[in-house]
């Protein structure tokens, strides 16, 4: 096994380095090990929906970042508080195992005298709590296994980026994760920083071999290219997402309108309104406007501009009108 | 003659799969070795490879389904 230093906290880097080495760059070695962390970011599974799995408002507000995986499982939230660990195996796992991975990361934590645990559903707990999400994929012949490690990750911003922006759910949400979800350095006996607690647990993960290969400017030139044209880019980010339908409901001042949208592959592909709006438009040219348009607020902003609202709707602007469909 | 493709057992608990996404369409030439399309099953995303070289000529699932082990997902005529 080798080791490769990562201190990039950007999220579309990361993943870029984890997909170069397994379609790019191919190191002799058996295995590839990496131990990195994020600026917040919430990272959604690849066949997931990002579109229903987040707070997308919440995320552009502050400034959280948003990448799809390539590997399955559901969405979570990563931020400076905690760390990711990749295992990148040459060869295709006969059947899916995720102990080989775990195991030398619950190691690391007995050393610690943190009592973590492997359940049933893949999730590695302390009594009972989860502070560990772990997914795979096989691709070109490697598998990668990746997971997650709470440290010290704030749960109150992890909870408002997932949920909708409604504050008795999301203070229930805070109470609920609290029950469910731990943060490793509660667990320690004596205190540790972030940054020590890496250095621990690679040297155990590493089981004191210093075999590491360092990236050159080569590698980064091409790991660089990779974030920005596949795992920064829309199209991977929320065009992936499946169909899905989507109901918005808003009351204004001249009544209630309802739009029943399908969107595929990130785009309106169909759209009815139904509502008990006052004006003379027809509506047929609103909803032929928002199909193909983009489903966020910028892109249907602009299709409503085009369209004269002020002679369908009595008393709503473009921009209250973007905010009830997207 | 025709093979056909079934959906492979990847882990000892797993019953069923889902079909992600086709990197081939009816009717498309495949070679040995290509990747005909992804499962994902419990938090695992992975590629399933051709396992013969021909023409994919039916195709019984698409992106999304929930497909049983063993269950036949398409055919390819190796002709």
């Amino acid at each position: 096994m080798i080791y490769i230093e990562n201190n990039s906290t950007d999220p579309f880097f990361n993943f870029a380095l984890e997909y170069y080495l397994i379609t790019e760059k191919q190191l002799p070695e058996d295995q590839v090990f990496i131990f990195w962390r994020t600026e917040p970011t919430l990272m959604i599974g690849k066949y997931q929906n990002t579109i229903e799995e987040i707070n997308e408002d919440f995320a552009k507000q502050n400034g959280i970042k948003v990448v799809r995986r390539i590997t399955g499982g559901g969405t979570i939230y990563t931020d400076m508080g905690g760390w990711q660990f990749s295992f990148i195996t040459k060869g295709l796992a006969e059947t899916i195992d995720f102990n080989k991975y775990i195991g030398p990361v619950i190691e690391g934590l007995k050393k610690l005298d943190v009592p973590a645990e492997f359940n049933s559903r893949n999730d590695l707990v302390i009594h009972g709590k989860k502070f560990s999400g772990n997914a795979q994929c096989m691709l070109n012949g490697y598998t990668l296994h990746h997971g997650s490690l709470l440290f010290n990750t704030d749960f109150e911003q992890m909870v408002k980026c997932l949920t909708v922006d409604d504050y008795k759910i999301i203070s229930k949400g805070i109470k609920s994760v609290k029950e469910r979800v731990t943060n490793i350095s509660e667990h320690l006996k004596n205190p540790i920083d972030t940054n020590t607690f890496r250095k621990l647990m690679v040297e155990s993960i590493m089981q004191g071999s210093r075999a590491e290969y360092k990236l050159t400017a080569a590698d980064l030139e091409r790991i660089n290219a990779i974030a920005r044209e596949k795992f920064a880019s829309w199209e991977w980010n929320y065009g992936k997402s499946p169909k899905f339908n989507i109901t918005r409901t808003g009351r204004f001042d001249g009544g209630k309108m309802e739009f029943k949208l399908d969107v595929n592959n990130g785009k309106i592909s169909d759209c009815t309104i139904y509502g008990d709006f006052f004006g003379t438009m027809d509506i047929k040219v609103l909803s032929e406007a928002l199909i193909g348009t983009t489903y966020n607020k910028e892109s249907i902003k602009k299709a409503i501009t085009a369209v004269d609202i002020k002679q369908g709707f009595y008393q709503i602007n473009v921009d209250e009108l973007a905010d009830i469909i997207c | 003659m025709k093979k056909n493709v079934q959906m492979p057992k990847l882990g000892e608990q797993m019953e069923t799969g889902v079909l992600a996404a086709w990197n081939k369409e009816a009717g498309e030439v495949v070679k040995k070795g290509e990747v005909l399309f992804e499962i994902e099953t419990e938090k695992v995303v992975s590629e399933v490879e051709s396992m013969e070289s021909g023409v994919l000529e039916e195709v019984f699932f698409e992106a999304g389904d929930e497909i049983k082990v063993d269950e036949i997902i398409a055919v390819i005529n190796c002709d």
